[in-house]
């Protein structure tokens, strides 16, 4: 399967703080890690008023055994628009 | 159409980036272990086609041996594909090498059809389209290739860097 965003796309994301409390599993975030920089992860299951535990949609990608719970605090926003890059393969 | 616009708007105010789906965010990308894995589907196709007792099926060892064989293959010829598929989709972009497209979809179908059959044509043409995408990937990365046959069996002429 290949990643569901892959270089050259873009993302809108959703920075209001309200929203950001109020994010469910399956949501698409763009959040800040210490170690790995920006990040767009989905979240598997949430740690209500504390954070995140995530994953990504390709199999080999980084996931919460190595990036860790992420705090609210770590979250810039919720993808709310994707826009690929075009390829000839669509 | 959308895109574009959004892709003029980065050139201008320079958006902020995210990583989505990086194996490793260190950008490291190595064609080898597709080629080192499509010399291997060739490899069980020829140990399929020298595999002796196949006229009496009761052997055992002939069904162990082949079935051995054909995993492998089967295994090879999917991990090759998956690593090109990693490197195209993580690597390669669009606007500076719009032939790549093309070339990964023949190897994903040579790949299937080394799964699929038995024809060894079919993995001489899985490897020297591997080998085609490794002179490309490095010529992105400025490093001149060299052609050698491997040291090993089946022998096949490969794409190496030339570091």
């Amino acid at each position: 399967m290949l990643p569901e965003y892959k270089e050259g796309d873009f993302v809108i994301i959703n920075e209001i703080a309200f929203f950001l409390h109020h994010l469910k599993k399956d949501d698409v975030i763009v959040f800040h890690h210490p170690t790995y920089g920006f990040l767009i992860k989905i979240i598997d299951s949430v740690l209500p008023e504390v954070g995140f535990f995530v994953s990504g949609s390709h199999k080999n990608s980084l996931d919460s055994s190595k990036l860790g719970l992420i705090p609210i605090s770590a979250v810039i926003g919720r993808v709310i628009w994707h826009i690929r890059k075009p390829s000839l393969r669509q | 159409m959308i895109h574009s616009i959004f892709s003029s708007l980065d050139k201008k105010y320079n958006f902020s980036q995210a990583q989505a789906h990086c194996d490793v965010p260190c950008g490291i990308y190595d064609p080898a272990p597709a080629q080192i894995a499509a010399l291997t589907v060739v490899r069980m196709l020829d140990l399929m086609a020298g595999l002796q007792g196949g006229d009496d099926k009761s052997k055992s060892e002939y069904h162990n041996s082949m079935s051995r064989y054909i995993s492998v293959k089967e295994e090879h010829a999917e991990k090759a594909k998956h690593e090109i598929r990693v490197i195209w989709g993580d690597y390669f972009k669009k606007d500076k090498h719009p032939n790549v497209d093309e070339l990964v979809q023949r190897i994903m179908q040579l790949g299937s059809k080394c799964r699929q059959t038995a024809d060894r044509e079919a993995g001489l043409a899985f490897v020297e389209a591997i080998n085609e995408f490794a002179a490309i990937f490095w010529e992105t990365k400025g490093v001149a290739i060299k052609r050698a046959k491997a040291p090993y069996a089946p022998s096949l002429e490969m794409v190496y860097p030339n570091l």
